[in-house]
């Protein structure tokens, strides 16, 4: 007797145990979008421009509309301070209606701003806050090489050998006048 | 001070070409120029100084301080040049050498075409210090070029917008300190929309007052190139408010300048 209860409890808990899965995931239903990049790797130097290709697939049996792709990029090493605005002065699209099957494609165009690895990827959000969560893309690994833009050594000559000059013209003109 | 001699011994000569001579010397011979000069330079080199051993201004930081050095050259310089050309007239009437002026075989219009040319010669000297702080601050972003000839373009626009202006004002003020007062004010008047919070100007009459503002839409179209990288005809509608500005008052000071008389120096 003891037994035969204790397995129709089991039975029961694993009953309850999947609607709660069920339900679960009812709530939060798998995504009918996916977002990648193209190129994968981006290596470039600090000042350049680069381009991302992000591709946004409605797998989905309806068409998807009201969606916005956001493009943030941040910093694998806690000493570099990102601020993506920097990086790119057109961060937020507001996208079309994409049909089932359909995809379109956003070009992202980056400035190194900074040297150091980096991480760029796409997010995608409907503009209807209670619509679900974002879709996020794979992250772009950027490397930045450093270059030397300002030889900070040079400064000093020219800081102080100019208004020198002006200083040495003036005096001279003041003695010879005063002759 | 341009002497009565230095005009009346050369007939032969183009009567604005012996003003602007003589304004020349008496602008640079004397030092008053270098002295003008001189603490430009000092600043220019602070600027300089401060970001060239500033390791952690990122890349979009420095073209920000080349556009920020332009920004003050222009602004100086300009700043120079209204000094220079509100002293041109209300000053040799201070002198008492006003009449001996008027005297001379030269007519109003090319005293005021010579003080003019003169006072814009400030303006050029202030420039060509700048050239070398831009060019190493801007060599290793590759924006040297760019920033040089937008500084000289823009900058050119409102010295000619502004010397006239001086003069205008010059040419009617009875002391030099009335036309220095009004001409500082009203350079005042049209810098200090530049200085607004970024909040502040935004919405449409916002965006009209900066483009009507010769200052603050020659700046802003200086930024357009050295800092966001645009092409020169991406904004040029920018530049429409310092042009027209420069041919007005440059139109208004030579016909104002007829009307010059000799009043009365303050006792």
């Amino acid at each position: 007797m003891r037994s035969r209860g204790t397995a129709a409890a089991a039975a029961v808990a694993a009953f309850a145990a999947l609607l709660v899965c069920a339900s679960a995931a009812a709530a939060r239903p798998a995504s009918v979008l996916s977002v990648s990049v193209d190129p994968a790797r981006v290596a470039t130097t600090l000042g350049r421009t680069s381009t991302v290709r992000s591709t946004i697939t409605n797998h989905g049996a309806a068409t998807t509309e009201g969606l916005i792709a956001h493009l943030n990029v941040l910093g694998y090493d806690s000493g570099v301070y990102v601020d993506p605005e920097d990086w790119s002065s057109h961060r937020t699209r507001y996208l079309g209606p994409i049909p089932p099957g359909g995809s379109t494609t956003v070009i992202w165009r980056i400035e190194a701003v900074n040297a150091g690895r980096f991480a760029v990827y796409v997010a995608v959000l409907p503009r209807r806050p209670a619509a679900g969560a974002p879709t996020t893309g794979p992250a772009v690994e950027l490397s930045v090489a450093k270059r030397t833009t300002i030889d900070s050594a040079g400064i000093l000559p020219l800081a102080l050998g100019i208004p020198a000059l002006l200083g040495v013209l003036l005096l001279g003109l003041r003695l010879h006048r005063g002759r | 001070v341009t002497t009565v001699d230095a005009v009346a011994r050369r007939p032969a000569e183009v009567g604005w070409v012996v003003v602007l001579g003589q304004e020349l010397r008496d602008l640079w011979w004397t030092g008053r120029a270098l002295l003008f000069l001189l603490p430009f330079s000092v600043l220019l080199s602070v600027i300089a100084y401060l970001t060239a051993t500033n390791q952690a201004l990122n890349y979009l930081e420095q073209r920000e301080t080349v556009n920020l050095t332009l920004q003050v050259a222009v602004g100086v310089g300009a700043l120079l040049t209204l000094v220079a050309a509100a002293d041109a007239v209300s000053g040799e009437r201070e002198r008492g050498t006003l009449e001996g002026l008027l005297l001379t075989p030269v007519s109003r219009t090319e005293i005021v075409v010579g003080k003019l040319l003169g006072s814009l010669s400030l303006w050029l000297a202030s420039f060509a210090i700048t050239i070398p702080y831009v060019w190493f601050l801007g060599r290793g972003i590759g924006i040297t070029g760019d920033a040089i000839t937008t500084g000289l373009v823009v900058g050119t626009c409102l010295a000619l917008f502004l010397a006239p202006l001086g003069i205008l004002v010059s040419t009617f003020a009875h002391s030099n300190r009335v036309s220095l007062s009004v001409s500082l004010l009203a350079l005042l008047a049209v810098f200090a929309p530049t200085q607004l919070p970024a909040s502040a100007l935004k919405g449409g009459a916002s965006d009209l007052l900066l483009r009507i503002n010769p200052i603050t839409a020659g700046l802003h179209y200086v930024g357009t190139i050295v800092v966001d990288g645009h092409a020169w005809t991406d904004d040029l509608s920018w530049l429409v408010a310092p042009v027209l500005a420069a041919v007005l008052f440059v139109v208004v000071a030579i016909l104002g300048g007829r009307h010059l008389r000799l009043g009365e120096a303050p006792g």
